[in-house]
């Protein structure tokens, strides 16, 4: 079972995050929201190989959702079940999609991106040698950490500091990925994508089974909260 | 007629922000099926001449080209650093690229991707992780993707310079097997083993002239030309680099590390890798220790533990140096990193050596420090606008400038000719005789030292 998700086509791993984007537009109510993460939690459990990655992504999103539910309390008369359903909103809207981005092959991405759904050739696989440097990110941002830390400007433990620094350090990692986007592209272009035309792909892009079931659990997955809403 | 011809005529290239063109008035040309050795000091345009082929110039790296430069027929292309040019994050599907941009047919493809594959002597399955690959390996697979395209000329910028001798020769004979008889260009400093395997020497001087141009018999019996490494020639002598650029400005103190193991997480926390297991070594002030070993075995990482930059998963360091803030740590240790890019922190090459001393409060003598590693003209240019060999002579006196009690190198002698070797080595054999604490992780075996540690095997997986 917890294998199943490196074997689905990318598209039905895209699609889990645009069904709960849609889905999240409905979640207008604390029980429907907790439903809602709830079933995407259970999901999370019996589907993916690790339970570390995808409490990771929800730290990330329920630091967004918890400045919304700040804002929103302030600003909305200090309604705490109003703050809380925007809160909750905005997990169901980013949680399932940002854990499935983290699944995702590029390659695999570029097969159905110009086979299923037609989009031009050279585009698509610009973009996906493009993402294939983003997996490098997190270890590019490991030796500028180090780096900076041996040259003795990384910041103290005052808050401040630590803003500009993550300023600074996201600057260099932009200098760096674009350096590397020059070298990148100057070895692409030496492999035949300069003039590439009538570009074929190395793997057809097809739907089984287990595909088209991921996809209906996709979408039904985002339409709890559409169903709720109408059913209530 | 075959193709696989490079020629320049009268070219000339002044890239961005330079007075001066770095080549001036090449005229080159080389046969179908030659095999070319090129060779020169550091920065005097090898990589800009591989480059000027590629079409590069003057398109994605900004400058002013005049003169002609042609490519007969499809040209293939290994940059100084291969992780730039992995486009996949499987390996089958990377070798794969290039013949899908060719329009191939899919049975096609992947009998192309097999036959690279086989060629460069990678055999791991279709599906192995690109990111699961050593420096080595990495670059085997670039040229891989480079074959699998069936390209008439190659172009290698220092295939072999990461590798320990063992590995080297695997690498340079995978090369020559895969090559054939399509026209080969290679870039090497250490390039003693490539003569057996070429037809023709280019040697460029300093400025982007050639010096030399002829058989390897002639190249051996002219004597060669200044800097390069002559086979036969011992290793040059450190230069004396005067006590008041390198006495430490902290009481230096040993190093001791004790069964030191440490693992780390790949892909999203599903799979560990043993990064090293059971390293013990005390460093001791006034003393140069290399670490050796070979090609993946964790010499990199042994030498991070011991600084305080990473944390150990087991066994301990003394000092343990993790938790300090970072300008104590900055002052107490000095760190080279391998790859030098990531380590500048400004957009002027005298900044950079100004940078960590000023935030110390420690005076330094940015014009004279330039001057010894011979980058004085370079002052106001941008780091990035140097070549290999320059930018880690930068990243090393811009890590040490403030004269740190534990100078820890990592690789430090690696694209060096040997009159810059001559520097580098000086500048470590020079503070270990102040009294600081001296480590490197190194493959050169003529890298001076007092004590040698190894490294275990390569360590896999777990
Ligand atoms: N991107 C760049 N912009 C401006 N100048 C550059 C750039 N890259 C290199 N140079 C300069 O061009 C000259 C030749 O550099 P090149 O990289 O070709 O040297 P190299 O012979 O390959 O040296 P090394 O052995 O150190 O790799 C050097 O003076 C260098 O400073
Ligand atoms: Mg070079």
């Amino acid at each position: 079972m917890r294998t199943l998700i490196t074997r689905v086509n990318p598209l039905v791993l895209l699609s889990v995050g645009a069904f709960s984007l849609i889905g999240s537009f409905a979640v207008r109510s604390l029980p429907v929201a907790a439903v809602t993460i709830g079933l995407y939690a259970l999901a999370a459990l019996i589907f993916l190989p690790t339970w570390r990655y995808p409490l990771a992504c929800l730290a990330f999103s329920g630091f967004a959702a918890v400045t919304i539910v700040y804002s929103t309390w302030r600003l909305g008369g200090q309604n705490t079940e109003v703050a809380a359903v925007a809160g909750l909103r905005i997990l169901v809207l980013a949680w399932p999609g940002s854990v499935m981005v983290g699944f995702i092959d590029p390659g695999r991405l570029s097969d159905y991106a110009a086979q299923t759904l037609r989009l031009p050739a050279r585009g698509v696989a610009a973009f996906s040698a493009a993402l294939q440097r983003f997996s490098g990110f997190a270890q590019t941002w490991e030796s500028l950490e180090r780096t900076r830390r041996a040259r003795g400007v990384a910041p103290g433990r005052h808050p401040v500091g630590q803003v500009k620094h993550s300023g600074s350090m996201a600057f260099a990692l932009l200098v760096q990925a674009m350096r590397g986007a020059s070298s990148s592209s100057i070895a692409m272009d030496a492999r035949g994508f300069a003039d590439a035309r009538g570009r074929t792909w190395a793997e057809p892009a097809t739907w089984s089974r287990m595909d088209l079931a991921g996809l209906a659990l996709a979408a039904a997955l985002g339409a709890v909260p559409i169903v709720c809403f109408f059913a209530i | 007629m075959r193709s696989g011809a490079i020629s320049f005529r009268g070219f000339t290239w002044r890239p961005v922000g330079r007075k001066n063109p770095t080549i001036a008035g090449l005229d080159l040309h080389i046969e179908p099926g030659e095999r070319v050795l090129l060779v020169g000091p550091s920065g005097s345009g090898k990589s800009t001449i591989l480059h000027a082929a590629a079409g590069a110039l003057g398109t994605t790296i900004s400058g002013e080209a005049t003169g002609d430069v042609s490519v007969d027929g499809r040209l293939g292309l290994v940059l100084q650093n291969p992780a730039d040019a992995i486009v996949a994050e499987r390996i089958g599907r990377d070798v794969a690229f290039g013949p899908e941009n060719l329009g191939l047919p899919r049975d096609e493809i992947w009998r192309r991707v097999d036959a690279a594959l086989a060629a460069v002597r990678l055999d791991y399955p279709r599906d192995h992780l690109t990111s699961a690959l050593s420096g080595g390996e990495q670059q085997r697979l670039v040229l891989a993707g480079v074959l699998a395209t069936e390209p008439d000329v190659v172009l290698l910028d220092e295939p072999t310079s990461m590798l320990d001798a063992v590995a080297a020769e695997r690498a340079r004979d995978a090369v020559l097997a895969a090559v054939g008889d399509r026209t080969l260009v290679v870039v090497e400093h250490r390039f003693e083993p490539w003569l057996d395997h070429v037809d023709r020497v280019v040697a460029l001087d300093p400025g982007g002239v050639v010096g030399f141009d002829g058989s390897v018999a002639e190249f051996l019996a002219s004597g060669g030309r200044p800097r390069l490494w002559m086979p036969g020639a011992p290793p040059p002598t450190p230069i004396e680099i005067p006590a008041e650029f390198v006495s430490p400005a902290v009481v230096p103190e040993a190093v001791d590390a004790s069964d030191v193991v440490l693992t780390t997480r790949m892909i999203r926390g599903t799979r560990r890798h043993r990064a090293l297991s059971g390293f013990t070594a005390r460093l001791a002030p006034g003393t140069t220790t290399a670490i050796t070993g070979p090609s993946g075995a964790g010499k990199s990482t042994a030498l991070l533990a011991m600084t305080g930059l990473v944390r150990v998963s087991g066994g301990t360091v003394t000092p343990d140096r993790t938790r300090m803030r970072s300008r104590e740590l900055a002052r107490e240790v000095g760190w080279v990193p391998q790859n030098p890019e990531l380590g500048f922190l400004t957009t002027s090459v005298r900044e950079e050596v100004e940078r960590t001393a000023s935030v110390l409060g420690v005076e330094v003598e940015a014009d004279e420090l330039l001057a010894l590693v011979g980058l004085e003209r370079f002052a106001p240019s941008h780091p990035y606008r140097l070549s290999g060999g320059e930018q880690r002579r930068l990243a090393m006196i811009s890590a040490l400038a403030h004269r740190p009690g534990f100078v820890a190198l990592d690789e430090p002698t690696v694209g060096q000719d040997r009159d810059t070797w001559a520097v580098v080595t000086g500048w470590y054999t020079a503070a270990a005789r102040a009294g600081a604490v001296v480590a490197l992780a190194t493959h050169d075996p003529d890298a001076p030292r007092d004590v040698e540690i190894a490294v275990g095997e390569a360590v896999t997986a777990t």
